[in-house]
């Protein structure tokens, strides 16, 4: 057996043991009372945006693809989630103070529009994260009105 | 002899991993002992310290003059001075002294502060997109605001109005000069809007 031959077995080896650690999954499996849900009114036209193309990384329950099992590949997404939830958490968005929920509002307007969000890489991965217009323009002006709405509050 | 290597091999590969995943979890828990402990001196502190106000003063001004200095940078489109700012931003009010306030000026810090936090953190880390920079510095600028209402600017401040802003929704910041100078319209209009309150 050559050296380089052994290297590579030890490589393959290495990624074999890698797999037996998996990372623990965003998965709550409920509602919880600080769900955005609870706090704002989100037509059925917007939810289904939300669920399709944010929930995955900015809310407690990630809907998981078959590779998330294939590890180093589950543990960047469970990273990429952490971020996202940190910056904004759908599920814990009724837990933030007024001013936050209102800078989140205009923060969701403003990455659509400028493109920021949906991330590129995510929309590789997901077909049906590509907004269409008319999809972008029912988010934004959800978000802002909901917006106009806490700060008159 | 071969099975040994490729023994010794994943022996190793596990070690390297488990000491990775064990690192994590001991910062993890370093960090929140430093937490903890901070917010213990702290307590100490607002136990022990008389009423400092100079002390208090010297920080809001750091942050108001790292926004100020934000916004000069906005008016002229410079957004890597903006970034800068930002930067500082996000270090001023996270040493912000709270140690004299009274309870009141405490809530109101705390209500502001997550929030004044993450836009500088955005301002600062969005060096190459000033229309980015300026949404946030809309958001920020309430945020400020709020704090100079209950805290006091230590000199005189303006608050400036920008009808147009956002699609017409308007917006409006601080100045610390009676000229006017628009940091969200930068160069293009750099004069235009109208001086709606002057804070002593």
């Amino acid at each position: 057996m050559s050296r380089l031959k052994k290297i590579f077995l030890g490589i393959g080896i290495a990624v074999i043991a890698l797999q037996f650690l998996q990372p623990a999954h965003n998965k709550s499996n409920q509602v919880l009372a600080t769900d955005i849900s609870q706090t704002i009114n989100i037509p059925d036209s917007v939810q289904t945006i939300l669920k399709n193309v944010c929930y995955d990384c900015h809310s407690d329950n990630t809907h998981y693809p078959w590779y998330s099992n294939i590890q180093p590949i589950g543990w960047l997404m469970a990273y990429h989630i952490k971020q996202a939830k940190n910056e904004l958490n759908f599920s814990e968005f009724g837990g933030y103070s007024s001013r936050r929920q209102l800078s989140k509002l205009d923060g969701i307007a403003n990455s659509i529009k400028d493109d920021i969000m949906p991330l590129k890489s995510y929309k590789i991965m997901h077909k049906n994260a590509q907004l269409s217009t008319k999809e972008k323009v029912i988010l934004i002006n959800w978000a802002e009105k909901s917006g106009d709405h806490i700060y008159v509050k | 002899m071969m099975i040994r290597k490729i023994i010794f091999g994943v022996a190793i590969a596990v070690t390297i991993v488990a000491a990775y995943s064990c690192n994590g979890k001991k910062s993890a828990e370093n960090q929140n002992k430093i937490n903890d402990t901070l917010a213990v001196s702290h307590n100490d502190n607002a136990a022990t310290s008389s009423a400092s106000d100079a002390k208090n003063t010297v920080s809001i001004k750091e942050i108001v003059n790292a926004y100020l200095q934000m916004k000069n940078s906005l008016t002229e489109d410079n957004s890597s001075g903006a970034a800068t700012a930002g930067k500082k931003l996000e270090a001023a009010i996270k040493n912000f002294d709270k140690s004299a306030l009274t309870e009141a000026q405490k809530e109101t810090f705390k209500d502001v502060e997550v929030d004044a936090r993450e836009h500088a953190e955005h301002i600062g880390a969005n060096g190459d997109n000033i229309a980015h920079q300026r949404e946030h510095f809309e958001l920020l600028s309430i945020d400020i605001y709020d704090l100079v209402k209950a805290f006091g600017g230590g000199q005189v401040l303006y608050k400036d109005y920008d009808p147009m802003f956002n699609n017409g929704k308007g917006a409006f910041w601080l100045s610390e000069t009676q000229e006017i100078k628009n940091p969200y319209m930068g160069k293009a209009m750099v004069n235009s809007g109208t001086i709606q309150e002057e804070i002593k």
